[in-house]
């Protein structure tokens, strides 16, 4: 970390878990965050004793269907009894939750939080895509009847227009991350499938079909953050946070430029600025951004300056982008492989960073040797970009 | 009558919506499922933590590991309670219900249900009235009220 910024203390990642990722859990959304939690202290080795203050992060409090979710389910986070606070900034709450426990460490106030994740898609019917339509202007645009899927149609076609990408391009994505979920033990959609699978999955809101998309998924995710005094008598091998970056764009998202993500590129700039990172597309030896549809990984690797605007799809097809390529991106698997209960699915991505600056991601780790690492999501109405740069 | 019971909406110049979220279904958990398999049987569940038992038997204990789940006996005894005269859509009771919160000796925590009594006071001893078997259904309202004991 550069010394353009006042901490008290630095901040390393020491722990990790995750439950499995499921169309429907049996348990509570309590008891998700209690194994994720659980599994996170006993990788770092610690209690909950051990622990001084406790960041949650839930989506809309309307999938689990349990008004003030992260107080519902703070006694399976461990947060009674000590500072606690949930985060919420939509779909980045995922990568947003480290970010928090980040400043509650950067600033002396904590030495060690416990950061969980959690969401559950199923409780609602018909379908969690109900949720989505509170998000939509009421004058405006509900009398449409729009669902979610809409919004990533008309970006991708966008996308696929300014870049000239084709729908094959994009497909690759999927085929990639599915692929790689192959290895992960909590994935729920992986599988190797083919472009053609893509292609001839069935169209739900054109250029959109159904392997575009990740799946509705239960399941929480954890990780322990720590200050440098405590990650060092913790672990041999901490993982450091060297940034943090989060943005929030104009709140009508048609009123921007659809092919390319601002709100991503300005975060990751104040989380480079950070990390004393000023080439990212070198800098950076493994990435997780967000992927809840194939093409917005290219989009946000782009975003992220991985990649130059439009580029993402050509170095996709050269395997840049492959778990032993230059740059291996979502080696996890990401949304697409590993399942997306919402804010839970960005912790996964900052846990995976952790295991593979770690070398301890298995068969899943990448090739190349790793340094550093970005993970993002992106949330709220289209508009919050959270990054974060992790290294060992 | 309140403003919000008559129909506004007439009214005023509006744009309709509606709920897309039908309805939610949530899944017991690990412990629910295994209170609601005890509500069946007639038996109050509560979970075991060191030498304390707490009901309802939520899954975790204050040290953030599940507790045992064992049958809670007590007697149960009135914390607190309040009367209902009033419904939320303005409709009077003609029989009053009373609300309370009734605690085992036996454990600590409690739960709110109905008590069915001529008289209420705190410090009363009750006892749970369960259905008819084949009408349970693993809920809380296999309960149908305490009655003093």
């Amino acid at each position: 970390m550069r010394p353009n910024i006042h901490v008290k203390s630095k901040v390393a990642v020491v722990g990790a878990g995750l439950t499995l990722f499921r169309r429907r859990m049996l348990e509570t959304p309590r008891e998700l965050a209690w194994e994720a939690a659980s599994m996170a202290l006993e990788s770092a080795g610690l209690t909950l004793k051990d622990i001084d203050c406790v960041v949650i992060g839930t989506a809309p409090d309307a999938f689990d269907g349990v008004h003030l979710n992260g107080e519902y389910l703070a006694d399976g986070a461990g947060g009674i009894n000590r500072p606690t606070v949930r985060v919420y900034v939509g779909g980045g709450t995922g990568v947003f939750v480290p970010i928090a426990a980040w400043w509650h460490v950067a600033s002396g106030l904590c030495r060690t939080v416990l950061a969980v994740a959690e969401e559950k898609m199923s409780p609602g019917h018909p379908h969690p895509q109900g949720v989505f339509a509170y998000i939509w202007d009421p004058v405006l645009e509900r009398p449409l009847g729009p669902n979610l899927i809409w919004i990533f149609a008309l970006e991708m076609r966008r996308y696929m227009h300014k870049c000239g990408a084709r729908k094959e391009d994009i497909a690759l994505v999927s085929v990639k991350n599915k692929a790689n979920a192959l290895g992960h033990p909590a994935a729920q959609a992986a599988a190797r499938i083919t472009v053609e699978d893509v292609l001839n999955s069935e169209v739900l809101v054109w250029p959109v079909n159904r392997l575009d998309i990740s799946p509705v998924s239960d399941g929480a995710a954890a990780l322990v953050l720590a200050s440098e005094n405590e990650a060092r008598r913790i672990t041999d091998s901490p993982v450091w946070v060297e940034g943090v970056g989060f943005t929030l764009d104009n709140t009508h998202w048609y009123n921007r430029e659809l092919g390319y993500p601002r709100y991503v590129q300005y975060a990751a700039r104040m989380a480079y600025k950070m990390a004393g990172i000023e080439r990212p597309w070198r800098e950076i030896d493994v990435a997780e951004p967000y992927d809840p549809f194939d093409y917005k990984e290219l989009h946000h690797i782009e975003g992220l300056m991985l990649a130059r605007p439009c580029e993402a799809p050509k170095l996709l097809k050269e395997g840049h982008f492959n778990r032993d390529g230059d740059l291996p991106t979502s080696p996890s698997g990401g949304l697409l492989g590993v399942g997306n209960p919402i804010a839970a699915a960005g912790v996964m991505k900052v846990a995976e960073l952790f295991w593979q600056l770690r070398y301890e991601a298995g068969a899943r780790q990448v090739k190349k040797p790793v340094h550093r690492g970005v993970a993002q999501a992106w949330g709220d109405l289209m508009q919050a970009g959270t990054v974060i740069v992790l290294g060992n | 009558m309140s403003w919000w019971k008559e129909n506004v909406a007439s009214r005023i110049r509006h744009y309709p919506g509606k709920m897309e979220v039908e309805k939610y279904v949530y899944t017991p958990g690990v412990h629910g499922l295994e209170q609601a398999k005890a509500l069946k049987e007639g038996k109050i569940l509560g979970a075991k933590c060191g030498d304390t038992i707490y009901v309802p038997p939520l899954t975790l204990c204050p040290d953030h590991k599940p507790g045992e789940l064992v049958e809670v006996r007590g007697p149960w005894r009135v914390v607190t309670y309040t009367i209902i005269a009033e419904t939320m859509d303005g409709r009077r009771l003609e029989k009053p219900e009373v609300i309370a919160v009734v605690k085992p000796d036996d454990a600590e925590g409690g739960l709110i249900h109905r008590v069915e009594a001529d008289q209420v006071y705190i410090g009363m001893e009750v006892e749970p009235v369960f259905k008819p078997e084949a009408e349970r259904k693993g809920t809380i309202d296999d309960i149908l009220y305490f009655k003093p004991k």
